[in-house]
């Protein structure tokens, strides 16, 4: 039976190789420009967000069904008014 | 570290919600590293600002998803970085652009200038190798030494054992050794 021997100068190359890419691949700081960028890029919707919401049909309903609300409101406040105001002119 | 970890949950169950502000405090928590990541990967800051603001696009309109997979979030981070990456990467094939095989050194934390002037040939030649190696023996590398991650993360980050992941980096840095001797490259001791 044959006794494998691990050979030293292996184990040395290969002790070396990771020295280099510790000294290689080290963490990079971002600058706080690029920090700030990103900020402003994530906070507000992107284009593809607002594409999406708008194919939401869902979200849709609910925005189309609360203007039209909103507007079947300012109608009959309009209405009232009107009527008030010519009520009053008539006496 | 208990407590930091059970404020993670916290801010991820807000996120999760909708809340932009805990979202916000993950993005501080990560960004970083996965700017790090992107940038090791795809040797260039321009495209690395870009990719990672896709990144932490993508994990805020798909944030709900997370929460059922039970895998640590940084893990789901990475991973999401990975896909995108591995997109940008199959785009740019498509597209026939000029590779780009040199990755600008950006300062290292705690790195002296000079010091990193003697070094950069030296790394240049090391990151064009690593650059050439398959994606999952990049992505190792980077989170072994850029991240400091143990085989165990890792190995939750690429889907692996922490056996699988010792192997794979046994394998890796045997095929360095290959490539540099298949080079003539001799890198000196520190």
């Amino acid at each position: 039976m044959t006794k494998r021997k691990t050979n030293p100068t292996h184990e040395e190359n290969l002790d070396a190789i990771e020295a280099h890419l510790a000294g290689t691949l080290k963490p990079v700081t971002p600058s706080n420009d690029i920090v700030q960028r990103l900020r402003d890029r994530i906070q507000f919707p992107s284009r593809d967000e607002i594409t999406l919401r708008l194919s939401d049909w869902r979200r849709l309903f609910f925005v189309f069904s609360g203007v039209m609300s909103g507007m079947l409101l300012l109608i009959t406040i309009a209405r009232a008014f009107y009527y008030l105001v010519g009520r009053r002119s008539a006496t | 570290m208990s407590d930091l970890e059970y404020n993670e949950e916290k801010v991820l169950a807000l996120a999760s919600k909708g809340d932009r502000d805990a979202f916000g405090q993950l993005y501080e928590q990560y960004v970083e590293r996965i700017f790090n990541y992107v940038y090791y990967r795809t040797g260039n800051p321009h495209d690395a600002e870009d990719l990672t603001a896709r990144v932490f696009q993508r994990a805020m309109n798909h944030i709900k998803n997370y929460t059922d997979r039970g895998v640590p979030f940084s893990a789901w981070l990475y991973r999401i970085a990975h896909n995108l990456v591995a997109n940008w990467h199959r785009d740019r094939s498509r597209k026939q652009e000029i590779p780009i095989d040199d990755l600008p050194i950006l300062p290292a934390k705690g790195d002296h200038p000079e010091r990193n002037l003697v070094r950069t040939q030296e790394q240049e030649a090391l990151l064009r190798m690593i650059r050439k190696l398959p994606p999952e023996r990049q992505n190792l590398l980077i989170l072994k030494f850029v991240e400091n991650m143990s085989n165990a993360e890792i190995g939750r980050i690429m889907g692996r054992s922490e056996g699988a992941v010792k192997s794979l980096y046994h394998r890796t840095l045997l095929a360095l050794r290959d490539q540099l001797e298949g080079q003539n490259l001799n890198l000196e001791g520190e």
